[in-house]
């Protein structure tokens, strides 16, 4: 009765499985090549029979001055149609393309500074070079080696400190470092710590620098290659800078090798190289041997930490309201711990954050209306939206807050309206945490904690929560900052600062008062002006309470912010963090909950024979210690599987017939069949490791406790 | 009942398994579009790497993905599980692939030719994949997608290997569609690998499916674990020996190699080969050296058809010459 897949009786395999079948021992194969069916731009979607006779034009670009009117009047009515697939696919890489500009621009504009100083330093480094040893045009092209004294053979040495022990982040400032070199005319070579390995040797990372600056050369690692390149045509005007991204994860003798051949050759190629230190300034002194680090000409430059280019992040992409996207407060607050606990890195944050933003366009129907949402004087395009789109109605009513739009003559009316108001709530909700952030960077706040609660829904209350029937579609509630939060800081701050001005205003003004008056002070008039002083000023400070109370209104608090807000907090959470130590281990346990079948019993904890052979194995070895004893083991599996044959057949059948026996004697073979294929399958997950030597009998548990 | 359950499992097996994964995360009811294959597939055009976890066989979920909803890219498979796979060789099919691809799409030669016009199997990984590089993509259309099975299989755990597997991934026109089933699969990588380079997505889909052909090179476990004597476990003794020990094991190998129909070596025969190289100097030197073999079951003793006892290795001819090739 075995109904689970391994104990199912042999199937017909499906069809793949006969094609791929012949190519399972074969390494690798071809498993289809590409279809030409047309030379246009392929669209991977096809549309279903139904919906290929429309076609239709959807302006996305949320253009008023554009409305497409040839428009056909059939409608695909399903919201899964594929041409819908196709507009959110579309939407969502003008969305993407403008953030990764957006970020592109930060990450850059943070680093301008100090490139323009590397710049500089470079440059300066070149004309000392040329200074020290005036080589004339002939001894460039002479031949190896060139006699100098011990200073023309060192090297400058930019040692950037990257502040930031996971380099990842700074690949990409490297890189721009280099393209930045580049335009100034620098003839500029990235390498890595894995071009500087022991196992490949100096080899390697002249060849890499050949292969990056003359990629005619022939694939010899030869220095003078190079050298004979440098001397080529007007090349000399410029230096050869090396840049190395992560010399700390370099090997120490393979880098003092090539320092030093780079300082024999110093003359001929006038280098500079450009190394990045993740630790201390004093890494290199521990990396290199002192011969090397003779070669070397120092000189450092910081780069900003990591928190800085978040806050930079957060600001430009998240609450300027130039993008077309955003997230809610879970997913901000799982974005932030994955930022701070998890991982560290601005990179991963980015790819978390384009991750987020296809699975928003993926999942969410009316994403695709998203790009134009926050731009001006689109009412006329959302109305013409809403006609040509007549399914967008239907569909708004899976969003939560649809049922509030009874006010409305006209849906179109009530959608068009939701919009402008989704822009303007959007705009208000930006200024006011820009004006957060500006107090926040005053007290050294992280941007990222101002973010979350300002996203927080349940910071926000409604004004009439019970009042269902309101014709008001728009939220009119108030936003009240958590005690000790960061926008209550930032608040208190505020508050701070304009007490700071009182006193100042107080002093200055007291002090005109008494030049002007002289020893005629007319008391009360002093006093009724710092008393008016004082209400402005706690005016001001009210003001700007009231601001952050009614105008910060969380995007989950404003009917359609579906269209552009992504809330998948756990889908987010999958993609971006495979865990599968727990979740291979949970499978085995609970296979009950993916395979869902009826047959297994509807508790996890109890073994049925119905089960999948493995998830029985695994279950009965949570019983044993670090090893498991193989005969145990097998008679519990055995027991276990033949628990409820057993029990069936010894009602209606003879236990001495020779039948019986043959039957059994097959069944064991079976079952042993059975046991070293669940032991195999363990072994591939890693959840096993097989008999030692000493003791051939027991194999070993490797995971314990999920 | 179980008639259900095996209905299920085919559906997963054949169509329903492609949409599974989104389906298992999200709640279809409330967004039907989560259950759409095309998602996972803009996922892959996004420049996202798919990595599919969980327990069970994904080898047929993978290839039915890519003939369903990839038939417009070429789709390279790499069997992972095998214990051997030559890298270069994939990325020149890749390469190769691509060219055509490109020349089909275009009509016209590729923008970028391969360094110096050489056959593509006479250059270097660096040069392949500097070509691969090289490729344009601003188009985002013209793409091989590498299918790896077990990422994490036997050939593929080196260091270096899922180096060159993450500057493939990171290669414009490739994109990796894989799956790991080991439990500690993460730990191959590291950041830039994964953030840069194979920017992996993670599906979870646990299909239960048997390890048919991933399970294949496993020894079985009620066997008897000393016929599975296996190259690496003897390559391991020997290198933790001397040097003049590892010579009088090859000595043995190459006359085992040289007669294949032979029931094994004398020890007489042996010593004097062995005194003639200079590696012993008296029978009690080897005596110590056999000694060693024996404890460790690189050599064993049995009895010839003239009732002397000769020594033989327990391996296959295969393994041996395997196991010479890695011990020099």
């Amino acid at each position: 009765m075995a109904s689970c897949p391994s104990s199912d009786p042999p199937s017909p395999p499906p069809a793949s499985d006969g094609i791929s079948g012949n190519h399972n021992l074969q390494p690798f194969f071809v498993l289809h090549k590409a279809s030409h069916s047309s030379s246009a731009p392929r669209k991977t979607y096809e549309r279903s029979p139904a919906s290929k006779k429309t076609k239709r034009r959807i302006d996305l670009s949320g253009s008023p001055s554009k409305p497409s009117k040839n428009v056909d009047d059939s409608l695909p009515t399903d919201p899964s149609d594929p041409i819908f697939d196709q507009l959110r696919f579309d939407a969502f890489n003008r969305t993407w393309s403008k953030i990764d500009t957006t970020i592109k621009d930060v990450l850059r504009k943070i680093n301008l500074n100090l490139f323009d100083d590397v710049r500089c330093w470079v440059q300066q480094s070149f004309l000392t070079i040329r200074a020290t040893s005036p080589v004339p045009s002939i001894a460039i092209t002479c031949p190896y080696p060139l006699s100098t004294d011990a200073l023309c053979k060192q090297i400058p040495t930019a040692f950037i400190c990257t502040k930031n022990a996971e380099f990842v982040d700074d690949l990409l400032t490297f890189q721009e470092l280099g393209e930045h070199l580049k335009c100034s005319g620098c003839h500029v070579a990235n390498l890595s710590s894995l071009d500087f390995s022991a196992k490949h040797g100096i080899g390697s990372c002249i060849s890499s620098l050949l292969r990056t600056l003359v990629p005619d050369a022939a694939d010899v690692a030869d220095i003078s290659v190079l050298g004979s390149w440098y001397s080529e045509f007007s090349r000399h005007d410029n230096p050869v800078v090396v840049i190395i991204d992560d010399m700390e994860r370099s090997n120490g003798d393979v880098l003092a090798e090539f320092i030093l051949m780079m300082s024999e050759w110093a003359i001929k190629i006038p280098v500079i190289f450009i190394m990045g230190v993740a630790t201390t300034v004093g890494a290199p002194k521990r990396l290199l041997p002192s011969g090397a680090l003779r070669c070397l000409l120092p000189c450092k430059f910081t780069l900003g930490t990591p928190c800085e280019r978040m806050n930079a992040l957060i600001e430009a992409v998240l609450v300027k309201p130039c993008t077309r996207f955003t997230i809610s407060h879970k997913v901000a607050v799982f974005l932030r711990s994955y930022f701070l606990k998890h991982d560290g890195t601005v990179t991963s944050f980015i790819r978390a954050l384009k991750l987020a933003c296809i699975k928003h366009f993926s999942m969410e129907h009316l994403s695709f209306l998203g790009y134009g949402v926050l731009q001006d004087d689109c009412e006329v395009a959302w109305l013409h939206k809403h006609e040509i789109l007549p399914d967008v109605c239907k569909y708004t009513s899976i969003l939560s807050l649809h049922k509030r739009e009874k006010g409305f003559e006209r849906a179109g009316d009530a959608f068009v309206n939701g919009l402008n108001e989704l822009r303007r709530l959007h705009k208000n909700w930006g200024s006011i945490v820009m004006c957060l952030f500006e107090t926040g960077k005053f007290n050294k706040m992280r941007f990222f904690d101002i973010f979350c609660e300002a996203l927080d829904p349940s910071s926000y209350t409604l004004n009439c929560p019970d009042d269902t029937s309101s014709t008001d579609i728009f939220p009119g509630g108030v936003f009240t900052p958590a005690k000790g939060g960061s926008i209550a800081q930032a608040i208190y701050k505020i508050h701070e600062k304009v007490r700071e001005l009182q006193l100042i205003m107080r002093s200055v003004d007291g002090g005109k008062i008494l030049k002007e008056n002289g020893a005629d002070v007319d008391k009360s008039e002093f006093l009724h002006a710092r008393k008016s002083i004082s209400s402005i000023n706690e005016k001001a400070a009210t003001l700007l309470e009231t601001i952050v109370r009614n105008l910060l209104v969380p995007f989950e608090c404003i009917p359609f912010h579906e269209i552009i807000c992504f809330k998948h907090v756990h889908i987010l959470q999958t993609a971006l963090i495979g865990d599968p130590r727990r979740t291979i281990q949970v499978d085995l346990l609970k296979s009950r909950a993916h395979l869902q079948c009826s047959c297994c019993g509807s508790h996890d904890s109890v073994i049925s024979s119905s089960m999948h052979d493995t998830s029985i194995m695994y279950k009965l070895a949570q019983e044993y210690g670090d090893l498991i004893n193989l005969h145990d083991w097998y008679q519990s599996f055995k027991a276990t599987i033949l628990g409820s044959r057993s029990k069936t057949k010894r009602k209606g059948q003879s236990p001495a017939s020779k039948k019986m026996k043959t039957a059994l004697i097959e069944g064991d073979a079976m079952i042993q069949a059975r046991f070293c294929r669940a032991v195999i399958e363990l072994q591939i997950t890693g959840l096993l490791r097989m008999p030692s030597k000493r003791r051939p009998d027991f194999v070993q548990r490797v995971a314990f406790g999920l | 009942m179980a008639v259900e359950t095996r209905r299920r499992r085919r559906s997963l097996g054949s169509q329903g398994i492609t949409f599974w994964p989104e389906r298992l995360a999200a709640d279809p009811g409330r967004n039907p579009v989560a259950s759409s294959l095309i998602s996972i597939s803009q996922t892959s055009r996004c420049g996202f790497g798919l990595l599919m976890y969980g327990f069970g066989s994904k080898k047929v979920l993978l290839e039915d993905f890519a003939s369903t909803s990839l038939t417009d890219y070429g789709a390279l498979v790499l069997n992972g599980y095998l214990p051997s796979i030559n890298l270069k060789q994939v990325i020149i099919a890749i390469c190769e692939m691509l060219q055509d691809q490109l020349k089909t799409s275009r009509k016209g030669s590729v923008r970028k030719k391969a360094k110096t016009q050489q056959p593509l199997s006479f250059q270097s990984m660096e040069d392949l994949l500097m070509f691969l590089n090289e490729q344009p993509s601003d188009d985002n259309e013209s793409f091989v997608c590498l299918i790896i099975h077990n990422i994490d299989g036997p050939a593929l755990r080196d260091f270096e290997t899922q180096q060159y597997l993450a500057r493939l991934a990171s290669c414009s026109p490739v994109r990796v569609i894989a799956s790991t089933d080991h439990v500690n699969a993460p730990l191959l990588w590291d950041k830039k690998m994964v953030h840069t380079q194979f920017n992996w997505c993670w599906y979870h889909v646990p299909t239960f499916a048997p390890y048919k052909a991933e399970g294949v090179f496993f020894p079985l476990i009620l066997a008897g674990s000393s016929a599975a004597q296996s190259t690496k476990t003897a390559l391991v003794v020997l290198q933790s020996l001397t040097p003049n020990a590892q010579s009088v094991f090859k000595v043995l190998a190459e006359h085992q190699l040289a007669n294949v129909k032979e029931e094994g070596m004398p020890v007489n025969t042996l010593y004097t080969k062995c005194r003639e190289k200079f590696l012993v100097s008296s029978q009690v030197t080897l005596n110590s050296h056999l000694t060693e073999f024996k404890d460790h079951e690189l050599v064993k003793v049995r009895k010839h058809s003239d009732g002397q006892d000769c020594l033989y290795i327990p391996l296959t001819t295969e393994s041996l010459e395997r196991l010479l090739q890695e011990l020099v």
